[in-house]
């Protein structure tokens, strides 16, 4: 069931990705889709997010026919370890989400600029510093409405779904 | 994890490298189009009342200015009008050959699936596609403004599906284009993305001697060339005015800035402008 909800969810997401938020300039550098799957990601897990961040990906990369694998990686590896950081140490602390954004969104956008050069495709660092900022407070910004939503479609995990999670001690 | 990082590697290689995916990728993209669709259409309502606010705060100065403006241009207007047809008798008197016009091209009109994504990405996707005769290299312009119905440069197709287009915007770091001054034809340079925003383009490669002014429009030259050397660009598609210039003794070219005439961040539609179909 939280498998149909999470694809349905980041399905919206893209599509407001897609076809809304990038109209407008200032939301340009924003990423709905990227804060949804970490909110999901750290509510339900690290495989939970690694394979929504792989189909979200793939979602994304054919809708605007850009080389296939590219968003899919980065998201899978966002996901995995934002679920991971959920599943060990942070899913009911406050500023999760907020830390997890703000990380992840740095990582997403340079690990872009690294494929991008490993590809042999322009790199320009210099628009990655230029735009960072934006989206790192527009993505803050989302993060409290979206999280919040997410928060209420994936209600915290009975212990019984929880038992294979790695979790820290002390 | 592993297998979906795996996964992940063997697709943008096979993406990458090849075109074996093209059509699996094409087909998701039309599949997802009517999505996109609706979704612009749920949204359309919202934005136009965003955009009527926001247009109402500068309606009356704007009103004003366009005003004087429309006036200036209907008297350009008139001397323009007897400027052409006075340019197409001596061109069919010459039997003069000259760089390949807008109006060699049929036009296909599309509308704007997907606008840039994030930081990086230039370009957007338009629903048109091979079956409306798009090929990767074809000439992308605005819908509204210029001659024969068509607008300012917006970019170039880098990539086609049967109903779908990707369209490199101009603003790409990748982009350039060979342009000239519509007032002074001698200024030959390229146009290209400066160091910045995507709001500044910068027309580089352009000697010091010829005389360029702040407010000029500067144009794609265009080129007959033959062969693959042959220009894709029409000459005389709008790219910018010239919003400031400047040189030093230690450049040989001068450094000059243009404000492009499309917005590039809110393109609706577009018109590609493909090979006339001959029958």
């Amino acid at each position: 069931m939280d498998g149909v909800k999470a694809a349905l969810v980041l399905f919206v997401a893209s599509l407001l990705q897609l076809s809304v938020l990038t109209e407008y300039r200032l939301f340009r550098t924003a990423s709905v889709v990227l804060v949804a799957l970490l909110s999901v990601a750290l509510l339900r897990g690290s495989i939970f997010g690694a394979v929504a961040g792989f189909m979200t990906g793939l979602l994304l990369d054919t809708a605007t026919l850009g080389t296939l694998g590219i968003t899919s990686l980065l998201l899978t590896l966002g996901g995995f370890w934002i679920g991971r950081y959920g599943e060990t140490t942070a899913r009911d602390r406050f500023h999760a989400p907020y830390v997890s954004v703000a990380v992840v969104t740095v990582l997403y956008l340079f690990g872009q600029l690294v494929l991008q050069f490993m590809l042999g495709e322009p790199a320009p660092a210099g628009l990655v510093l230029h735009g960072l900022p934006g989206a790192l407070l527009l993505n803050l910004i989302l993060t409290l409405p979206v999280y919040a939503l997410i928060r209420r479609l994936f209600p915290p995990l009975e212990l019984g779904d929880r038992i294979r999670e790695v979790r820290l001690l002390g | 994890m592993g297998f979906l990082v795996l996964a992940s590697l063997v697709l943008i290689t096979v993406s990458f490298r090849s075109s074996a995916l093209d059509g699996v990728q094409g087909t998701g993209a039309t599949v997802l189009r009517p999505f996109e669709v609706a979704a612009d259409r749920i949204a359309r309502p919202f934005a136009d009342t965003i955009g009527w606010f926001r247009g109402l705060v500068d309606a009356k100065n704007e009103n004003k200015k366009l005003r004087a403006q429309n006036e200036a241009l209907r008297r350009q207007l008139i001397l323009d009008e007897g400027a052409i047809q006075e340019n197409v008798q001596l061109r069919n008197a010459l039997n003069y050959k000259g760089p390949p016009s807008i109006a060699d091209f049929d036009k296909v009109h599309a509308s704007v699936l997907s606008n840039s994504q994030g930081v990086l990405d230039e370009s957007i996707v338009i629903s048109a596609g091979k079956s409306d005769g798009v090929q990767p290299g074809s000439v992308v312009v605005e819908p509204i403004g210029g001659p024969d119905g068509t607008g300012a440069l917006v970019g170039t197709v880098d990539r086609v599906t049967s109903h779908a287009s990707r369209v490199t915007l101009l603003t790409d770091s990748e982009s350039a284009v060979t342009a000239t001054d519509v007032t002074n034809p001698q200024v030959i340079g390229a146009v290209r993305r400066g160091g910045g925003s995507s709001d500044v383009l910068i027309l580089d490669r352009v000697p010091k001697k010829p005389f360029v002014r702040v407010g000029d429009t500067i144009v794609t030259a265009g080129s007959l060339g033959t062969g693959p050397l042959k220009s894709k660009f029409p000459r005389g598609v709008p790219i910018g005015t010239v919003s400031s210039k400047s040189s030093t003794d230690a450049n040989l070219f001068q450094s000059i800035q243009l404000k492009p005439l499309v917005d590039f961040s809110s393109i609706q539609t577009v018109v590609v402008l493909v090979p006339k179909s001959t029958g």
